[in-house]
Formats: C-alpha cells, structure tokens, sequence
C-alpha cells in the first residue's frame, strides 16, 4: 500500500465514521423534532434546522401560499413567529404588536392580540428602524421586547400581560430589539444602541416575575463586566480589568458595544453565547485601545452571569463590523479530532470556527470580499490589518473599504445549519465603502457617530448572494448571487430543502445540497425576516415568513417608503432600483405542498 | 477625555456664536402646520420671526451646528433623509416655515426628533432654520420613475 493510498484509506474511515455520527446524531434530532418553534432560533444551538422532512427537493416546486395576513405595521419585520401549541405567535416592529393565530380554524383567526403601550420616543433613538427580532416561549408565557426599553411576558392562552419590566433606559439612547432567550428560569436580554454611546450590557430576568436578577456589562470594570479573575479565562488574552485598561481614559462609559443579535446556550458546559456590538463612536481616534468587550463573543454563566470567556473578533474596530450575529452551536471533527464548537459569521468578513469551552479559535477564513484583513493569526487570534484601510478623523476619507457596514453578512439575518449537510447556510452582502471619520461630539440622548460611509457596489454585478459555507474546511460550497444584498435569515429542514428570502420580496426554497433553486414566489415586500417550519395541526409541513422590508433599507434606500407625503427621497445612488421591486408593508406569509 | 467638559464646551461655542442677539428663551407656541381649521378660523399663535432672514453666515454657521449638534446623523449629510425624514424634499410633516422648523427644534415632535431648546439658545436654532431654509428644493420630486 503506498503512502497515498493509505491516507485515502485513512481519509474514507473518517468519512464513513463521521458520516456514522452524522446519522446517529440526525436519527436524534427527528425523534426530538416536535414540529414546533419555541426558540427565537428554533434550538438552544441557534441552528435554525428543524427535522421535518414532508417538503422535499424532489417535491419543493409544488408548494403553494395558503394563508396571508397583513400585520398592520410597516416598519422592517426582522425576526420569525413561534409556533407552540397549534398557535402561531408574530411580534411587530414598533408598536410592537403580539398577534396569537389560532392554526386549528380555518382562516387562522386570532385568539387575541396584544397592543403594549409603547413610548413614540423610541422610533427615532433606533439606529436602523424600529424593528424587532421576536419573542420566545416558555412556561406558558410569550416573552419579548418592546423598542423603548422594555421586557414583556404575556400569558399563552389568555394574552394577558403577566409582567412587565423595564430593562433600558431610552433618555440615554437604549432602546431594544433583540429576541430574549430562554434559559431555565431565566430570560437573557440586551439593549441596542451602539450608535448612542451607551454602555452595554445583558441581563438575566426572572421568568416567574421579571426581576432583574443580573447585569453583567460589555465594558468597564472587571466588577460590572463580572469577570472574577479566578473563574475568567479568556483563551488569548491575560491580566485584570481588560474591559477598562483596553480604553482611553474614561471612553469606556461610552463604549457602546450593544446587544442587539441572538444569543445561544450549550447546556452541557452550562454557557450562554452572544456577539457584542460595535464601540462608539464610528471615530476610532476618539477611543484608543483594543476597545474591549466590543465586536467580540461572550460566553456567561446564566446563573450568576459570570464571563467565563471572551474573544475579540475586531480589536479597536474602525468600521462597525458589529459581532452581534448568532454563535451557531456544533460538534465538528476538525484535523481528527471531534471538538464542541461555535460558527460565527461576522460582519467583518470572516467565518469563524471557534473550541465553544475555551475560546481558541480553529478556523477562520473570509466568507465574502474582504481587504481590511490579510486573515486572522491563529496564534494570537488577532487580524492581521491592512494598513492603508484603517480609518479615523486623521486620515480623511479611506476609500474601498470591503465588507462595508452592513456587513459580509448582517447579524438581523441568520444563518442556519442543517447536520445532514454538515453545511451552515448564510446571507451575504457585496458592498465595500468609503470611510470619512469625524469628531463625534456627545450629546444624551442623540446619536454618537461622526462618520460619513457611503457604499458602492462589490465585485461581480450582484449585490448579494446566499451561501452554503463548510466551517471545517473555512471554504464557500455553492452559491446563489442575488442582484440585491441578501438580508432573510434562512431555516434548514430535514427534507434537505433550505428557504431564504430577498430584499426585492422574493421567497425561496432551494436544494440544500447543490445550490439548485427549486421554488419562487414574490411575497409582496422585500424579505429581512428568517423563515421557520413546523406541523400543522393536520400533520402537514408549513413554512412562514414574513414580507416587510425596512432595517438598514428603510435608511439608506429611503424611497422604499410611501407612508409619508412629507418624506420623499431619490433612489440609493448604489441601488437606483428596488423600490421598483418593494415597498414597505408586514405580512405573514404561510407555505405548504399543494 | 472629560466628555462633560467637552459638550459644556460645545455648547459654549454654540452660545458665544448666538451673540447678543440670543435673548431669553421663547417658548413655543401652538403650531399652525398643516392643518384644518374648526370654523375655518386659524387661532392666534405668537409669531415667531427669524432675526437672520436669508443672511450667509447665518446659513454657514447654521450648517456647521447641523453637522455639530448630531442633526445629520439622524437627517443624513446635508439633511436628505436617513433615520429621520428628508428635510430638502420641499415637504414638512409640522410645516416648513421659520417659525414651525423653530418650534420643531425647539420643543422636538413626536416619534424621536429630540428637544433641543433645552441645550440651544434661541439664535443658535434661528441659524439653523436659516440653513435648512436655504436649502433648494430638487425639481420633480413627486415621480420617481423607471423608464
């Protein structure tokens, strides 16, 4: 046997062992599928992957809408619906509205809807429109937040408010738009307002009461970060009060870095995960110093919030690559060796393989265009930076700089997992930008920026595509380019079928394994939610989304709007045409075989 | 970096460049806008006159506070819209004369647009509705079209 064959053999019996414990740990996943969607993500590993499997690749081209229903609101419906108990749960964009969808009637009439009274304030301290990124359910209550700073529980059945809490404060730029979570008995939270100088921060809420139970900050001194030296061991970095020491002067009771992404946890280690905003200002010059906890992944204790690791993915960010996207909970054989790992897409470009318990990182390659950073040294975990792309109110306007803001992918549109493939599914944007940074000058209770970014078109004529990534190997799979910056989040199924959606109001089904479309149908408005699947109370296979484009495209494509005759804006000069494909408007959209 | 200190600074700034002619502050009256009137009848409001008219410095040193008070980090550079509406579309939702866009600055309206009275003396916000005012209004803004 000569030497290559050997390592052929050796290859094929990790192939086979692996696809071994592919099938066992997919056999487990269908006997715990319950058709449901409790978890803003579907799962505490953030996979977004249901084992259903009625809809097929083979049978995908006969799905048909059955149901519509107009949410009334026209803000960016981010986010997904639940579906517990035969009863479909949407949250709105501000106000905020909670619809309960009775899915046993025909028509799906409501059982009730609850309208919270929430301060109009809000609307204008929300960097990127008013949106929201869901609820979730446990113990009979539907949990979620309101834009101006509050956490509500309602009762399942009856839609009565049971407790109401507030977690911000709006006066200093906090607002909320994050999905909580659930763990146990606690309901994790964080604000949005990175564009605001707040100090960032999650907290942990009593889910009988909604006591705040505790407050563990992004920034500032290791007694409100909750980093006890003897139990905080981040893998690259040593030393005490890093949250504090990592920023000039007093910057950090303006570091910003909120929370605004998704948060997941991994029982056996008894850890939660989240991604950190952006630091404040945009100007880096005004905050020297790694800037830590900024753009970086925490993993807590949910007991007592304890920060038992950290990783900084953009050290001294300079171009709001937030981190706020979700840590996608996995079990990889990487080099021979099964490890426990997150998958991290972030804004900055990489995709990031990461030991879950330890915070080393084992992977990372960039999953878009990318020139910021030549890559990231494993050593130090550290980027290595292209100088001349580094930005500040000195260096005047640094051109082309890729990914842009929003991101090689945006943390509003998650990606999924499917462990059949073994592939992570993600939405991606191709723009780069030009940076002009200014002096921010800080005034409560109105934004903390100084930066002009204008954006221009990346390479290829596509303004986004949607990807099937290896997080093994750190290498794209397939591809489908879509003419607009891909902003759904997408859902992977046991019928290897995965659905995404567009910003020009296009829903999708395709083949999870080759990239193939297999299913269209325009949805009325321009798609940022993420879609979800469950079972009918007739046993069939559903799949929702919402329509309602908004987020950063009711920003920076102004003209996407018709609500208001005192507010008309030419087109985005990068994207002269969606708003002949969409307009604002929320609708819940229903799928299913014909 | 004290940030206390550097918005009194500011805010210094923005006063010594009200000058004399900052006064006291005035408070808003009812607004006119667009609305309709019971009767037909519009009821009385103070008038408000804006002492710098048309005047260029008034209209540069209104830009620069734009820029410094955060406005086009909401508005968008040069007020064409961003999280907050267009201000250069020639449309108002609260009307667009000086003594409304005053009032508008002033006490702040609903849905974020903050109060600024409270950090800005009088001439400070005339400066700025002096700028905004001169801003031209593009032709065609009704259509949008594509072919």
């Amino acid at each position: 046997m000569n030497p290559e064959h050997r390592l052929r053999s050796a290859a094929s019996i990790g192939f086979v062992l692996s696809v071994i414990l592919v099938v066992g740990a997919e056999a487990q996943q269908a006997a715990r599928e319950d058709g449901q969607w409790t978890m803003p993500a579907k799962d505490y590993a953030a996979t977004r992957y249901s084992a259903l499997r009625e809809i097929t690749a083979a049978n995908a081209a006969q799905l048909r809408p059955v149901w519509t229903f107009s949410t009334g609101v026209l803000g960016g419906h981010e986010g997904q619906p639940l579906v517990v108990n035969n009863t479909m749960y949407v949250v709105t964009p501000y106000p905020n509205v909670l619809y309960a969808f009775d899915l046993t009637e025909e028509g799906y009439p409501l059982h009730w809807k609850y309208r919270p009274d929430v301060n109009p304030s809000a609307v204008g301290m929300a960097c990127c429109d008013a949106v929201n990124r869901g609820a979730a359910y446990a113990d009979g209550k539907v949990v979620y937040n309101l834009l101006d700073g509050h956490t509500v529980a309602v009762d399942a059945i009856t839609g009565r408010e049971l407790w109401k809490t507030k977690i911000a404060e709006l006066s200093i730029g906090e607002t909320v738009t994050m999905a909580p979570l659930i763990i146990g008995d606690r309901v994790i939270v964080g604000p949005s307002g990175g564009e605001f100088g707040i100090q960032g921060w999650v907290k942990a809420l009593d889910l009988e009461t909604g006591r705040i139970l505790w407050t563990g900050y992004n920034a500032g001194p290791d007694s409100q970060v909750l980093a006890n030296p003897d139990t905080f061991k981040p893998f690259y970095d040593e030393g005490t009060e890093l949250g504090l020491t990592s920023w000039a002067g007093d910057t950090w009771k303006l570091a910003g870095v909120p929370v605004w992404g998704w948060i997941s946890y991994d029982p056996d280690l008894d850890l939660l995960y989240y991604g950190t905003g952006n630091p404040a200002p945009y100007n880096p010059e005004q905050r020297l110093g790694d800037n830590k906890w900024a753009t970086s992944v925490m993993a807590r204790r949910p007991a007592d919030g304890a920060l038992v690791w950290a990783y900084q993915f953009t050290p001294h960010e300079n171009w709001d690559y937030d981190s706020n996207a979700e840590m996608i909970l996995v079990d990889l054989t990487i080099e021979g060796t099964r490890r426990r790992v997150l998958v991290h897409f972030d804004k900055n470009g990489f995709a990031y393989t990461i030991d879950r318990a330890t915070g080393e990182v084992l992977v990372a390659e960039p999953f878009v265009d990318v020139n910021w950073a030549r890559g990231i040294d494993l050593a130090t975990g550290r980027p290595q930076l292209d100088s001349t792309k580094l930005t500040g109110a000195s260096r005047g306007n640094v051109e082309n700089i890729c990914p842009s803001l929003e991101g090689g992918t945006s943390p509003a549109s998650p990606a999924s997992y499917s462990p059949r493939t073994g592939l992570f599914y993600v939405s991606t944007n191709n723009f780069c930008m030009s940076w002009e940074a200014t002096q921010a000058a800080y005034i409560v209770g109105t934004p903390y920026i100084g930066a002009s970014i204008p954006y221009t078109p990346g390479d290829g004529g596509h303004l986004g595509a949607f990807i099937a990534w290896d997080a093994v190997r750190g290498r794209k799979v397939w591809e489908i380019r879509e003419k607009y910056p891909v902003w759904s989040g997408s859902v992977a199924t046991g019928g290897d079928v995965v659905f995404y959606g567009t910003l020009d109001g296009w829903f999708r089904a395709a083949d999870a394994r080759s990239g193939e479309l297999l299913y269209s149908f325009k949805i009325g408005s321009g798609v940022v939610g993420a879609p979800i699947t469950y079972t009918g109370p007739d046993g069939k296979q559903y799949v929702a989304v919402y329509a309602g484009i908004g987020g950063d495209w009711f920003l920076v494509a102004g003209d996407v709007r018709s609500d208001d005759p005192a507010d008309v804006r030419p087109p985005a000069d990068f994207m002269p045409d969606l708003a002949r494909h969409t307009s604002q408007g929320g609708i819940v959209w229903i799928f299913a075989l014909n | 970096m004290d940030l206390r200190a550097e918005l009194a600074a500011l805010v210094l700034v923005v006063a010594a460049c009200g000058g004399s002619d900052s006064g006291a502050s005035t408070p808003p009256a009812s607004d006119a806008g667009n609305r309709v009137f019971a009767g037909g009848v519009a009821p009385p409001t103070e008038h408000l006159e804006n002492p710098f008219d048309s005047d260029t410095d008034a209209v540069l040193e209104g830009e620069r506070l734009f820029g410094g008070m955060n406005c086009a980090e909401c508005h968008g550079g040069g007020g064409v819209g961003f999280v907050g509406p267009s201000l250069v579309d020639g449309r108002w939702r609260y009307g667009g004369g000086d003594g409304e866009l005053f009032r508008s600055i002033y006490a702040g309206r609903p849905r974020g647009m903050p109060a600024y009275g409270g950090i800005l003396p009088d001439a400070a916000i005339w400066r700025i509705v002096t700028y905004l005012r001169s801003q031209p209004v593009p032709e065609n803004v009704p259509t949008e079209s594509w072919r």
